[in-house]
C-alpha cells in the first residue's frame, strides 16, 4: 500500500513539477523590446559587414577579416537561402561561401543600401526552450560597369532567423544571467529586378 | 465605385502615413527612397495575424493587452480590408463584407497556436524517375516547452490513384461472408486476385494513411524531395468560415501575405475538410 502512495505521490510531484517548467511565463512586453534591441543590434552589424564586404573599396585582407566577423554572428550550421523573380528555386549557400560569393561579384562598382523599414516578429519557443523569431529587412543592390553605367539592380527581402537563449556566466564567483542573441538560416527572396 | 473608394481611401492613408516610427525605430536603414510599399507590405504570417487582431496601430507599433486601441473594433473594421487581396473580386465584394461584420460581432481573432490553421508547402520530388507536384499539409504541434511545425499529410495524386473511390455497386460485391472462418478462409485468395481493390475488402471506415505511404516511399528511396515551389496558409480558425493566404509580390499598397480566398463554410462541413488536413487528430 505504501508503495503505491508513493508511486501516485510520485508521479503527481512529477507531473506538477514538468507543468510549472513547461508553463514558464511568456516574454513581457518590454523583455521582448529589450531582447529585440539585441537582436537588431545583430542585423546592424551584419547590415554593416554585408556593405563592406560588397564594396570594391575594401582591400580583399580586410573583406576576409570582416567575413569572420560576419560569420561570428551566426550560429554554425545557418544557411542562406536565396531565390530570385526568375528563379524560384532556393539555392543554399553557408555563411561563408555566399558572403565570399558577394565579395566576388564581378562589377567594378557596387552599392548596397538597406531600407529603414524592418519587421521583428514575435518570439516563439521551440521545444527544448530556445526562444526563436524573425527579422525582415529589404536592401537594394546596384553593380556598375567600368564605364559606371548601372548594369544590374535589384530589392531583396531578407528574412532572418534569431535564436535567442537564457545563459549564465561566473563573473567574480558570482553568477550572471544573459540573453544570447545568435543569427540562424536567411531566405533572400528577390522582390523587384531592373 | 463608391465602394472601392470606401476600400481604396484607408489604402491609400495609410501608405501616406508619415509616421511609420515602429517599424523604423532604430532601424539599419539608410536608403532615401520611397518605402510606402515596403511598410504597407504584409511582410510575415505573424504580423498578417497582429494586423488581423488589430495588435499593430496603423503607425506599425505592435500593441499589447495592457494598450488602450489593442483589439480595437472600430479600428479594426478600418483595418482589416487591407488584408484582401483587392484585385480578386472573391475577396474584396460583399462576402468579405459579411466576414469582417462576423468577426466584429462575434469578437473573433486568430491565435498563434490556437490550432486549425495549416500550412501548404508545394514542393516538387523526383519519383521513380519523373518529376512530379507533392503538397505536404504542416501544422503547428505543442511539444516540450514549445512547438514545431510538423506535416499532418500528404496530397500527390499517385497516391490518390492507388485508391480510387470505385462504385458502391461494385464495392457492395467484394466481401468475404461471415462464416469464412468455419471454412479456415479458404476463400481468402479473392481479397488478392484483383491488387487493384484490394482495399475493398478492408472495414468500411477504412481510410488510407497517405503520409505512412509517402515515409515509405522516402524510406524505399523512389521518393526524393527536389525543391519548394510555393507556400500559403489554410485557416479554420474562425466560426464558419475558412480563408486561405497567399503571398503578394507586387507593387502598390496591398501586398504580401493576403487573404486569397475565402468561403463560408458550416463548422459541421469543416469537420470533413479538417480531416484532410489532420487525419490523425
Amino acid at each position: 500500500m505504501k508503495k503505491v502512495l508513493f508511486a501516485i505521490a510520485f508521479a503527481f510531484f512529477a507531473l506538477t513539477g514538468y507543468q510549472a517548467f513547461a508553463q514558464e511565463p511568456e516574454l513581457s512586453p518590454e523583455r521582448k523590446q529589450a531582447i529585440d534591441s539585441l537582436a537588431l543590434e545583430k542585423v546592424r552589424d551584419l547590415s554593416k559587414y554585408v556593405k563592406l564586404i560588397g564594396s570594391k573599396n575594401t582591400p580583399w585582407s580586410e573583406a576576409n577579416r570582416v567575413i569572420d566577423r560576419a560569420e561570428e554572428l551566426f550560429a554554425p550550421d545557418a544557411e542562406i537561402g536565396v531565390s530570385s523573380l526568375s528563379k524560384t528555386k532556393i539555392e543554399y549557400y553557408r555563411v561563408r561561401q555566399y558572403l565570399e560569393r558577394l565579395m566576388r561579384l564581378n562589377y567594378d562598382r557596387v552599392e548596397i543600401d538597406w531600407y529603414k523599414i524592418q519587421y521583428v516578429s514575435d518570439l516563439q519557443r521551440q521545444p527544448d526552450g530556445t526562444y526563436v523569431g524573425v527579422i525582415t529587412i529589404f536592401q537594394t543592390f546596384k553593380g556598375y560597369d567600368a564605364e559606371g553605367r548601372l548594369v544590374y539592380q535589384d530589392t531583396t527581402k531578407k528574412d532572418i532567423t534569431v535564436y535567442v537563449k537564457r545563459k549564465e556566466t561566473q563573473i567574480g564567483g558570482r553568477l550572471i544571467g544573459f540573453w544570447d542573441v545568435l543569427l540562424g538560416d536567411m531566405r533572400v527572396k528577390e522582390t523587384t529586378q531592373k | 465605385m463608391s465602394k472601392l473608394l470606401k476600400v481604396m481611401v484607408p489604402v491609400f492613408l495609410l501608405a501616406l502615413c508619415l509616421k511609420v516610427d515602429a517599424q523604423v525605430m532604430g532601424s539599419l536603414g539608410d536608403v532615401q527612397m520611397d518605402e510606402r510599399e515596403f511598410y504597407t507590405m504584409t511582410k510575415q504570417m505573424g504580423q498578417f495575424i497582429h494586423r488581423f487582431n488589430y495588435e499593430e496601430d496603423p503607425t506599425g507599433k505592435r500593441l499589447y493587452a495592457s494598450d488602450k486601441d489593442y483589439r480595437n473594433a472600430a479600428k479594426r473594421k478600418d483595418a482589416l480590408p487591407l488584408l484582401f487581396d483587392l484585385d480578386n473580386p472573391r475577396t474584396s465584394g460583399n462576402l468579405r463584407n459579411f466576414f469582417v461584420e462576423d468577426l466584429l460581432k462575434n469578437r473573433q481573432f486568430l491565435e498563434f497556436l490556437g490550432g486549425n490553421w495549416f500550412s501548404e508547402v508545394s514542393a516538387k520530388f523526383k519519383w521513380k524517375g519523373q518529376d512530379v507536384d507533392i503538397s505536404l499539409i504542416m501544422t503547428l504541434e505543442k511539444d516540450g516547452l514549445g512547438s514545431k511545425w510538423v506535416i499532418s499529410n500528404v496530397f500527390f495524386s499517385e497516391f490518390q490513384k492507388y485508391f480510387p473511390q470505385g462504385e458502391l455497386a461494385d464495392r457492395e460485391k467484394h466481401f468475404l461472408h461471415p462464416m469464412s472462418h468455419e471454412l479456415d478462409f479458404m476463400n481468402i485468395y479473392k481479397i488478392f486476385n484483383d491488387p487493384q481493390i484490394v482495399e475493398y475488402y478492408a472495414s468500411t471506415d477504412y481510410q488510407p494513411d497517405y503520409l505512412t505511404l509517402f515515409f515509405y516511399e522516402i524510406k524505399q528511396g523512389t521518393l526524393k524531395f527536389n525543391h519548394v515551389e510555393s507556400v500559403k496558409f489554410h485557416v479554420f480558425q474562425i466560426q464558419n468560415w475558412y480563408f486561405e493566404v497567399s503571398w503578394f509580390n507586387r507593387s502598390g499598397y496591398n501586398s504580401g501575405w493576403l487573404i486569397s480566398n475565402l468561403i463560408y463554410l458550416k463548422e459541421e462541413e469543416k469537420e470533413a475538410l479538417l480531416k484532410l488536413y489532420q487525419p490523425k487528430k
